[in-house]
């Protein structure tokens, strides 16, 4: 294997494949990193086990030749030193070179590196692609998705599966659901092209991955490519492909928990009742629950309440647009309902009640049926 | 031991009945393999997790050659998890690590197998996290658990495997075949009886520090039996320095274990199982002054010494009790 490369296309692709790269790995090769040379270009591929992160220097793009002499090969290198010795090599070409003993030679300007590499056949294989099975978002739609449910998946492993996203794509929607079991996050989309739709029905990615994704995704317009393999999850850019292991299991039927009637209906300017929570919350914080106290009060205002008899107590009244049907106390946690109404992101928010002990559904205002918060309400006496 | 054939010989019996359950496709969700050391359990879990996963199975024998043979004979395969013992013994948190890693889908394939080393050396709550999902096996996954001591596994951990007994491998065989390479009979004899390893038993006997210490353990017993109470004295200038971490005490206990139970062998008329030949005429030296009695005595302590060191006793302390307790 040998090539050149200019220094800064390599660096930017290993800084991108380092994300994946951790330090405690269960099986020592993922330790490494992995080249693959092509007459394409030069693939980098880092892994965790989890997630995995190709980006691809290409031969030439617009013109413009990023990677020259090419003799195709593999070959996995200790990720430990790599970046390092990428970043501060003086020239700015960088020539990269292997033989049959895994011996690595890097040379830029009149610096040379030896390396011991390790057979890229111990490197695990990554699913082939099926650009057939897939579908394209934007960007920044994925990244809303993905910021809108996230946040409620469980942090307990007591039931793994709970720990992951669903996602499902019925009736030409794509659907992405998380929940606790205390509290739900969907959001649902609209497929532009409803030709394939029939890839998968019901997956659950890892939370954890999702968030990687997010960090790792800039906000463009760009589109972004979705395909599910049998065990895996492949997001595709230009240049960078990002995979996720699935988790096993079946995610528990969630649209039977959403109640269809409401007793109450409020409609409210989101800003001020997450304001009012987040001050209501100063003082709930300090008991155990992080509860606090909705009561809904003539003249369309409702009071938020808290009171932690060691700490003092707070009120405090907000004007509602409307206010429909029963009056109703309930009490719920503080932390859930701000999380809720951030993600939500609207002007005015929709929230419905079936009494004190059922869950509640927020929604936002407008494009009513996208998103969904549903929170179960917290028993106090 | 690559093949299923080469495992047939060592192990007759557990080699059939792996092979008859690959070949009719009737691999069980969990194996328990206990045996003594050196009879092959490791060896044999590799080759069961090549079978496994081997796409280019000739019959029921790995090719060997394949990427995932190749693999998973380096620890790199990413479907195979062996875990063995953080220290003194599996933690918790290594099962809960491979109960996370089992809520995934498999990185290459459907099929994930675990091997657990040492089993036996779980903690309590371990292994009820393992039983956890030892009872409801997932989909195309296949735990594997090595131990030396299968009394010592939870019952209900063990009811839950098949459980396949690894013989102890013919000491007579393994000595003749020591013999036969060229080492002298008292030291075959002596490294057949602490190990069941051929390669390991040739190390032992070219290491200098067993046959130093078997030395050690020769004159720790004429310092005890000649009486004339300089047994601590010897302990501390000679058996400390020799046998100096936990894994050498045991050692040094097990030769000592050894010598006790062929001076009863040689009371009871069972020469040919005597392990320090080079040792008779002591032992008929001795056959007025210590009888047989003291002997399983001493034989008694000499384990409880052992199970002492286990359980993380100071090893000076436990070697000054014994010579206490043994001493004449």
């Amino acid at each position: 294997m040998k090539f050149n490369v200019q220094r800064n296309q390599l660096m930017e692709s290993v800084q991108d494949v380092m994300k994946a790269i951790s330090s405690k790995t269960a099986i020592p090769i993922l330790s490494g990193m992995k080249i693959d040379v092509t007459e394409e270009g030069v693939k980098l591929t880092g892994s965790d086990s989890d997630i995995s992160i190709e980006s691809f220097v290409p031969a030439e793009e617009e013109g413009i030749v990023y990677v020259e002499n090419i003799e195709p090969g593999s070959i996995v290198l200790q990720a430990k030193y790599f970046p390092e010795i990428v970043r501060k090599l003086p020239e700015q070409t960088v020539e990269i070179e292997s033989d049959e003993q895994f011996n690595v030679t890097i040379r830029s300007g009149s610096a040379e590196f030896n390396l011991n590499g390790q057979d890229a056949q111990e490197y695990p294989q990554l699913p082939k692609l099926h650009t057939e099975n897939s579908f394209e978002l934007s960007v920044d739609l994925l990244k809303d998705l993905i910021r809108q449910t996230v946040f409620a998946v469980s942090t307990s492993e007591t039931r793994p599966i709970l720990t992951g996203v669903n996602m499902s794509i019925k009736d030409q929607k794509l659907q992405f659901v998380a929940t606790d079991s205390h509290r739900l996050a969907g959001r649902s989309i609209p497929l532009e092209d409803s030709a394939n739709k029939e890839l998968f029905s019901n997956i659950v990615i890892p939370g954890k991955s999702l968030n990687e994704l997010n960090k790792i995704l800039d906000d463009t317009q760009e589109k972004i490519e979705i395909s599910v393999t049998e065990n895996q999850i492949l997001f595709r850019t230009k240049h960078l492909n990002f995979l996720s292991r699935l988790l096993d299991g079946n995610y528990p039927e969630t649209s039977r928990l959403i109640p269809e009637q409401s007793k109450t209906n409020v409609m409210i300017d989101s800003k001020e009742l997450l304001h009012s929570i987040d001050r209501a919350s100063l003082l709930a914080k300090e008991s155990r629950n992080n509860v606090v106290k909705l009561t809904t009060k003539e003249n369309t205002s409702i009071e938020i309440s808290s009171n932690s008899p060691e700490v003092g107590k707070v009120f405090e009244e907000v004007t509602a647009d409307t206010i429909e049907g029963e009056e109703l106390k309930i009490s719920f946690s503080a932390k859930y309902m701000m999380d809720a109404l951030k993600a939500i992101n609207s002007e005015k928010v929709n929230i419905s009640f079936t009494g004190a002990m059922r869950p509640f559904i927020i929604k936002p205002a407008e494009h009513e049926d996208e998103i969904l918060q549903l929170i179960l309400p917290v028993r106090t006496y | 031991m690559n093949t299923w054939g080469d495992f047939e010989n060592v192990q007759p019996i557990v080699a059939k009945m792996l092979e008859n359950s690959i070949k009719k496709n009737r691999i069980s969700h969990a194996y328990l393999f206990q045996g003594p050391k050196g009879t092959g359990k490791k060896e044999s879990s590799f080759l069961l997790a090549k079978s496994f996963f081997c796409k280019y199975l000739e019959g029921f024998n790995p090719c060997n050659e394949c990427r995932d043979c190749k693999r998973i004979e380096s620890g790199n395969h990413p479907d195979v998890h062996p875990i063995q013992p953080d220290g003194q013994s599996i933690k918790k948190e290594q099962i809960t690590h491979l109960q996370k890693e089992f809520t995934y889908t498999g990185m290459e394939s459907n099929q994930k197998v675990y091997i657990i080393e040492h089993a036996d050396t779980m903690t309590a709550n371990a292994a009820n996290q393992l039983l956890k999902f030892l009872e409801e096996p997932k989909r195309s996954t296949m735990a594997i658990l090595l131990t030396e001591n299968g009394q010592s596994i939870l019952n209900t951990i063990r009811s839950r495997c098949q459980t396949m007994s690894f013989k102890a491998l013919n000491t007579k065989q393994l000595e003749s075949r020591l013999v036969a390479s060229g080492i002298s009979e008292p030291i075959s004899k002596f490294s057949a009886a602490l190990t069941n390893d051929f390669e390991e038993a040739e190390r032992i006997s070219q290491d200098d520090w067993f046959a130093k210490g078997r030395t050690i353990v020769i004159k720790l017993i004429q310092v005890l039996m000649e009486g004339n109470d300089e047994a601590f004295l010897f302990l501390h200038n000679d058996w400390l320095p020799h046998f100096k971490d936990k894994d050498q005490s045991q050692i040094g206990l097990d030769l000592l274990l050894i010598w006790y139970r062929d001076y009863v062998s040689y009371l009871i008329e069972r020469k040919d199982t005597i392990i320090y030949i080079d040792e008779k005429e002591k032992f008929e030296k001795y056959t007025f002054s210590l009888s047989r009695d003291q002997a399983t005595k001493a034989l008694k302590k000499i384990l409880e010494a052992k199970n002492k060191l286990k359980a993380n006793v100071n090893p000076t302390l436990v070697m000054e009790e014994l010579v206490l307790q043994i001493q004449r």
